[in-house]
């Protein structure tokens, strides 16, 4: 083999192992001052000048002009409680009481972070949907049939994820957001 | 053997690099992506008010159905940008500008800015910009300010039409 194959080889592989190690870990999500609570995943180290190049480039591909978590906390939900894919077949019950946000919203994306059409028009639930004698427990289904009570709709075969906005977050999260109250999610029966 | 210890060494240092460049290459063409995106939605320099996302209408990922967003392509290769805010009372809203590197150089929410309208002026390092104006310097030319306004109903987005309009962005108009 000729100099220039061998260093072609080398420079090729060599590019195919840094970016292929760069996607990965970029996929996999924020590596500095990340928490998680249940099956919520955040950081707090996102959208500022400090943020480090991998969480940056994380939210890019995941989430891009989201705010820094002073403003605003992105939670993510990629699986269930047992660590599953959340599956637009199954339905989900999610629970909670108060979120200590001004405001807060849990939205429905497919794998890829869009919405769904689905017949109800239906995205998302939101503190505004909460009624006055459901302040201190609330319940949502996630299923792809109508269910009763609130209901967020799914797409049937399709996997999907959840993001729940906090947006102005509260002194008591602010001094130990790691002991943030969020819903659970807790997966029923599957088509 | 001999013969491949150095492009061993030349492979290992390439993974290295491209290891290191890969999250800012990534990082930096998805924004200039999303800012050629909306500016082809508008233009740049103009303030837009677009309708709310739904699975129609989503011009960037993961989009919250409950906001209206009003978008501020910029490019300051001309000159510095000015950005009028106009609370809508009683409703979360804020301004967040975002520079080429996605990093939020800027955000100001309707309470700290007690309900009132204000102005931000957004330049490089060197560009002149009237005195007494607020002003918040980027490192690139390009970038996006972003207004969100909370939207009790999606169907409210029509009645708040004109009071969106208020917020505007453009040239500085005198310098």
């Amino acid at each position: 083999m000729k100099g220039w194959q061998r260093y072609s080889i080398a420079i090729l592989l060599g590019l195919a192992l840094g970016v292929g190690g760069a996607w990965t870990k970029i996929r996999q999500g924020f590596s500095k001052g990340a928490i998680a609570i249940g099956v919520w995943r955040t950081s707090l180290n996102y959208g500022t000048t400090q943020t480090d190049a991998f969480t940056r480039a994380s939210v890019a591909v995941r989430g891009l002009l989201a705010l820094p978590s002073t403003e605003t906390l992105y939670w993510s939900a990629t699986s269930d409680s047992d660590g599953n894919p959340l599956s637009g077949s199954c339905t989900y019950t999610m629970s909670g009481g108060t979120i200590d946000a001004r405001w807060w919203s849990v939205t429905y994306y497919d794998k890829a972070g869009y919405l769904v059409a689905n017949s109800a028009d239906i995205w998302s639930f939101s503190g505004a949907s909460v009624l006055p004698q459901e302040k201190d427990g609330w319940t949502v289904t996630i299923s792809p049939v109508k269910a009763g009570g609130h209901w967020l709709p799914s797409a049937k075969g399709q996997g999907f994820d959840l993001t729940l906005r906090m947006y102005n977050p509260g002194d008591g999260f602010r001094a130990a957001p790691e002991k943030a109250a969020l819903p659970t999610l807790k997966k029923g029966e599957c088509a | 053997m001999n013969r491949w210890l150095t492009p061993l060494l030349v492979c290992a240092g390439t993974a290295v690099g491209a290891y290191c460049l890969t999250p800012a290459v990534i990082t930096f063409g998805i924004m200039d992506r999303a800012v050629a995106k909306v500016a082809a939605r508008s233009k740049f320099n103009h303030m837009a008010h677009g309708n709310i996302a739904t699975p129609a209408n989503q011009p960037i990922v993961r989009p919250s159905p409950d906001l209206a967003y009003s978008t501020c392509p910029f490019d300051l290769t001309d000159g510095p940008l000015q950005i009028d805010v106009h609370p809508v009372s009683g409703r979360y809203s804020s301004l967040s500008v975002f520079d080429a590197r996605t990093d939020v150089v800027f955000v100001r929410n309707d309470i700290q800015a007690k309900g009132a309208p204000y102005r931000v002026v957004i330049a490089r390092d060197g560009q002149s910009v009237p005195a007494g104006m607020e002003t918040i310097r980027v490192k690139y030319d390009k970038g996006i300010g972003l207004i969100r306004l909370l939207l009790a109903s999606p169907t409210e987005i029509g009645s708040l039409e004109p009071a969106r309009r208020l917020s505007t962005c453009g040239p500085v108009k005198r310098l």
